[in-house]
């Protein structure tokens, strides 16, 4: 196999004054973040997110309303399409089977979390090992996690569906963000951090999640008695003030609240023994420098 | 060599689903609808394993519900407005200008309630068929038939599939661990106690597990030539440009034609040809494919007819397919949807009788 972009960043030595900080030495190894795989994921990425937002980004005349009730239709066959483009990028940028197997247990052990809070109330049990682990492991693999633990809880409880892909995109951004901390912060203030990050991430994919299921859920409403329904060819601003107040009605409260406490509890209980243990399987994975 | 005994192939099941829930998609008369569900939880009982999710289908079922409740929700006391005999009077509450003039409550007419009902019936069915279908099929047979450039991802989600089960083993073992040893009281204590070992089992096992990867060849490959990976390279770039450009093309009616719908396709296939490329000069075997014989094709040919019948029923008898709400009338159900919805159940006729677990061990 060819070497991977980074794996001779374990060879520096422990010389700067303080000791060899194992996660810059393990930067992007697990699964490498090449100059492809990131043009690959950003355009992924924004077209994403525009599958997402797509109800605020809509210039129709009020006549003309025929591509609103195709386009979430057209979004949800496309983006399972583009979400495994950048995973195969990924695979071939280089994932090593140490790398893989991680995955594959870690992604069993998000799949068997997440019957545990069963999503009622909002306790979403999916999010704080994908934090740790992305933290740990790096943003490509972050990414990865984020994508094949839903898959694989979707495939072993109920919820393949047409929201999976959006579910699995979004996670996925979870994960790679969870990557991209900064990573000189160590200790309690890591915990803290990680937290912070947890509760802002709980809110942003129920907004993000809301946005997908709210033109479903709440109607489009064509006929014009616009309550809370998405009214297709109305401006950006009073879609998202109806938007706005339909999240808050219904998610704010209770579901995303919910989940951020999960997140919070979760990462700080049990956020310092399992960055440990992940750490040392790390050191573990990449004990030999020279991958063949 | 023996091939296991009673086996669709996994993208049949996918197949008949899709073809059920795209017969849903295009009617919303509510026994039609019902029909399409019922076909689909018979096939499934009919026709599931034992293996875990085998046992989803109960839960598609509830997200159906939820989903038609949310929406019957929604439709009655969040502003309604329909026609029709008046069913509840409650009291009309508006909120402040900061909330856009939304009202609360209001009286619900029996309009509101049969709209809610059957759209979210509408989508409830379209749940429940995609749901069979993932009681059905073998998810680890389905990944075998992923395109050679997933051949890694998919191998990962098998290992996510396999080492499950075993989880539950390993923490019955840190249980019984834990009982020989006096235990601090405390329910935190008795998580953090429970997951912290489980989830150290679980990385031991993965570098177990990549060991013994390694040591079977796995992921050995001849090196991509220079060409073909830039080539692979230039074709995904600009067919996720021409995606971007064409999601936002087509949703702006003053965008040029060019940048709407022939972009978006156009990307697309980029990007899938790109995927197909990327894969074309690697070589892996399978050990005891599945064949996609004559039952299969059976079982997929019966869900696909169900869709396509439903197809042609909306250009030849579309009288029928959507129920009027305002004023209300009983469902009519015409011959050919009610044949498109029926067709389904073939399914169960053709596809042989499923290996239970217990039969196996026994």
């Amino acid at each position: 196999m060819r070497p991977a972009a980074g794996s001779t960043a374990p060879e520096r030595p422990a010389d700067q004054g303080r000791p060899t900080d194992l996660v810059t030495r393990l930067q992007g190894t697990a699964v490498p973040l090449g100059l492809r795989s990131a043009i690959v994921l950003t355009l992924v990425s924004i077209a994403g997110l525009a599958m997402f937002c797509w109800p605020l980004l809509t210039h129709h005349g009020p006549s003309n309303t025929g591509h609103v009730t195709d386009a979430p239709i057209i979004f949800a066959v496309t983006l399972p399409l583009l979400v495994l483009v950048v995973l195969a990028e990924f695979a071939d940028g280089g994932m090593d089977s140490k790398a893989l197997a991680m995955l594959g247990v870690l992604s069993a052990v998000d799949a068997a979390l997440r019957p545990v809070g069963g999503g009622t109330g909002g306790v979403e049990t999916v999010f704080f090992l994908l934090i740790l682990a992305g933290r740990v492991f790096g943003p490509g693999f972050g990414f990865v996690l984020g994508c094949t633990s839903l898959f694989a809880s979707a495939l072993l409880t109920a919820g393949v569906g047409p929201w999976l892909p959006f579910q699995m995109l979004c996670s996925a951004w979870i994960g790679m963000g969870a990557g991209l901390l900064p990573r000189r912060v160590r200790g309690a203030r890591e915990v803290v951090m990680l937290i912070g990050y947890g509760v802002l991430a709980a809110y942003l994919f129920g907004l993000l999640m809301n946005l997908f299921n709210w033109p479903f859920l709440a109607g489009t409403d064509i006929a014009g008695h616009a309550n809370l329904a998405f009214v297709p060819g109305d401006s950006l601003w009073s879609n998202l003030h109806r938007f706005l107040i339909y999240t808050l009605v219904t998610s704010t409260g209770g579901w995303d609240t919910g989940r951020a406490i999960t997140n919070a509890v979760a990462i700080a209980l049990l956020g310092r023994p399992v960055l440990t243990l992940l750490r040392r399987a790390a050191r573990r994975a990449s004990y030999d420098p020279v991958r063949t | 060599m023996k091939r296991l005994p009673g086996v669709v192939h996994p993208v049949a099941w996918w197949l008949w689903a899709i073809g059920m829930a795209v017969a849903a998609s295009f009617t919303t008369n509510p026994l039609l609808l019902l029909i399409l569900i019922g076909v689909s939880c018979f096939v499934v009982v009919l026709r599931r394993g034992s293996a875990p999710w085998s046992r989803s289908l109960r839960v598609y079922l509830l997200l159906g519900l939820a989903i038609v409740v949310v929406r019957v929700f929604f439709r009655c006391f969040l502003g309604a407005a329909g026609g029709g005999p008046v069913l509840l009077d409650l009291p009309r509450i508006p909120l402040p200008q900061w909330a856009a003039g939304i009202t609360l409550l209001g009286p619900v007419r029996l309009s509101d309630l049969l709209a809610g009902l059957y759209d979210g019936l509408h989508l409830a069915g379209m749940v429940v068929c995609v749901g069979a279908a993932n009681s059905l099929a073998n998810p680890k047979r389905l990944l075998k038939v992923v395109p050679i450039s997933l051949y890694d991802i998919g191998t990962v989600v098998v290992v996510a599939v396999s080492v499950f089960p075993q989880l539950a083993d390993s923490i019955g073992r840190v249980r019984r661990a834990q009982r020989l040893r006096p235990a601090r009281e405390g329910r935190w204590h008795v998580v953090r106690r429970t997951i912290v070992p489980v989830v150290a089992d679980a990385l031991d096992r993965s570098l177990l597990l990549a060991a013994a990867m390694d040591s079977r060849g796995y992921g050995r490959r001849a090196a991509t030539s220079a060409r073909t990976r830039t080539l692979v390279s230039v074709v995904t770039v600009a067919g996720l440009i021409a995606v971007c450009i064409g999601v936002f093309g087509m949703l702006d009616d003053q965008a040029p034609l060019l940048f709407r719908a022939p972009a978006f396709v156009t990307g697309l296939l980029l990007a899938a040809g790109g995927l197909v490329f990327s894969s074309s000069e690697r070589t892996v075997t399978r050990y005891r494919p599945d064949a996609f014989d004559l039952r299969s094709a059976a079982v997929a040919a019966s869900g696909l007819a169900a869709g396509a019948l439903m197809l042609v029923a909306t250009r030849q008898a579309p009288a029928h397919l959507s129920t009027p709400v305002e004023p209300a009338q009983w469902p009519v159900v015409d011959l050919l949807p009610l044949v498109a919805a029926m067709i389904g159940v073939l399914a169960a006729v053709v596809s042989p009788r499923p290996v239970l677990h217990e039969e196996v061990t026994a």
